[in-house]
């Protein structure tokens, strides 16, 4: 008798739980049972403060909102720099890039992954959130073959993977931002609303711009970028030393030292390549290098 | 030995059916993505799905999820395109209510959304909008990827050497 009554006590939760989840609805479901007198009003408290599901830090930035911060960071970016306009070696650095995306941690993104070609000396990548990628002239001409382009469009979209940006937000802006969008309920804001979240985003931006144009990641973020490179690569079968050999080139060029990007932000190349060999060591299957790739790359660099 | 209370129990059953269930619904978070018939990117698209589209979560398999649409339609999508759905239990009383979910601000589209973007723009005429769309306008269909990485011997093709 004991086991009919529990039986059904067991499918009257079930069905009272399948009408909670139904709508959405665990805050009432909690009400129902406490106003039943089956749970207490603390219980309840407790019930609704375990099931909470608010932001509090980057990793809830949701994938719209990464968009509209990246598109910001990309129009800063491009205010500083021209474009290089080359068609094809454009489309080129999409395709490659968007093939080692595809077997990243974050093969899709919310627009998608998209490269740019910066018309500058200087030798430099940037990668904004949402995944708007640059890479300037002159370090696209320090590239010998195709692995070592792709090795370092990798590791850019490594930094769009870990939310390396999003990342160089200040914990206290997140906590103001948050707070004010949760106030409205509605998508549109009012003036007042908007003034002040258009002045988070301001200094969100500046916080991303600062770290990414101006002082470069952390060195643990660069390290680790690193490190998604060769687990990117070599997932699409390109030779993972493509980021070494490029590196390579960069050992005693002191000339780089005085620009900006890479080897005034970065490690050293040899702090990187040291780490990096370890990494590779690690792999299981190292590809090799083909000539095919580095025939189409040559036809890009005459 | 203490019997265990009988509101714990009903905590317990109350949260493990809610949670099972929750856990089988899933949102696109992508403002595009394609329902696929296999778990590879180069499988056939079968359906086209948009940002907030719910999915019923079938089956995982190496970073890919078996799921059924709203229409009935089975298919494969990556994880990286959708996110479990997830709601804040205060939001449910207005009077409680300070902070909103990630699922809830990506459904209704706010936070930095289009309107703080011209918001800012309209503050910041000097920043460059304009080559950023360009920028968007570059295209890489699945086919010239899938065409690209045949041809060098890279990804699913690498055998073929």
């Amino acid at each position: 008798m004991k086991a009919i009554k529990l039986l059904g006590m067991g499918f009257g939760l079930a069905a009272l739980g399948i009408f909670l989840a139904g709508c959405s609805a665990l805050e009432k479901g909690a009400g129902i049972l406490t106003s039943a007198g089956k749970i207490s009003e603390g219980d309840k408290d407790k019930l609704l403060k375990t099931g909470q599901a608010l932001r509090s830090t980057f990793a809830e930035i949701t994938e719209e909102e990464e968009y509209y911060i990246g598109r910001a960071v990309a129009a800063l970016i491009l205010s500083r720099y021209a474009v290089y306009n080359n068609d094809q070696l454009t489309q080129y650095i999409n395709i490659i890039g968007n093939s080692v995306a595809l077997y990243s941690d974050r093969p899709e993104i919310y627009a998608g992954y998209h490269f740019l070609i910066l018309d500058s000396e200087e030798v430099n990548a940037l990668a904004a959130p949402g995944g708007f990628v640059f890479i300037t002239r002159g370090l696209l001409e320090r590239c010998k073959d195709e692995e070592m382009l792709a090795s370092i469009l990798a590791h850019e979209v490594g930094h769009v993977s870990a939310k390396h940006g999003l990342q160089s937000i200040k914990k206290s802006r997140l906590v103001d931002a948050f707070k004010l969008i949760g106030q409205e309920a509605v998508q549109r804001y009012g003036p007042e609303k908007l003034a002040q979240l258009t002045n988070i985003f301001e200094d969100v931006l500046g916080d991303i711009a600062e770290k990414l144009i101006e002082r470069g990641y952390d060195r643990k973020y660069e390290h680790e970028a690193d490190s998604l490179a060769v687990r990117f690569t070599s997932g699409t079968g390109y030779s993972p030393y493509g980021i070494i050999d490029f590196l390579q080139t960069m050992v005693g060029d002191s000339s780089l030292a005085a620009g900006k990007g890479w080897f005034r932000t970065h490690p050293t190349p040899e702090q990187r390549i040291d780490k990096l060999n370890q990494e590779i060591s690690r792999l299981q299957i190292i590809p090799k290098k083909e000539d095919v790739r580095t025939r189409r790359f040559n036809q890009y660099f005459k | 030995m203490k019997k265990p209370s009988r509101v714990g129990f009903l905590i317990a059953i109350l949260f493990y059916i809610c949670l099972t269930l929750w856990a089988e619904t899933l949102i696109v978070k992508i403002q595009t993505t394609q329902l696929r018939k296999g778990p590879q990117f180069f499988s056939s698209p079968l359906v086209s799905l948009k940002a907030g589209d719910s999915l019923e979560k079938l089956g995982e398999q190496d970073g890919w999820i078996k799921v059924k649409t709203p229409g009935g339609v089975f298919g494969w999508v990556h994880s990286s395109a959708v996110e479990t759905k997830k709601f804040s239990l205060l939001a449910m009383d207005k009077n409680l209510k300070t902070q909103t979910s990630a699922s809830e601000v990506a459904l209704a589209g706010k936070g930095f959304n289009k309107q703080v973007e011209e918001s800012y723009r309209a503050k910041h005429a000097e920043v460059n909008f304009v080559l950023v769309d360009k920028m968007l306008q570059v295209k890489v269909s699945s086919s010239q990827v899938e065409d690209f990485l045949k041809k060098g011997k890279l990804g699913e093709f690498r055998g073929s050497r």
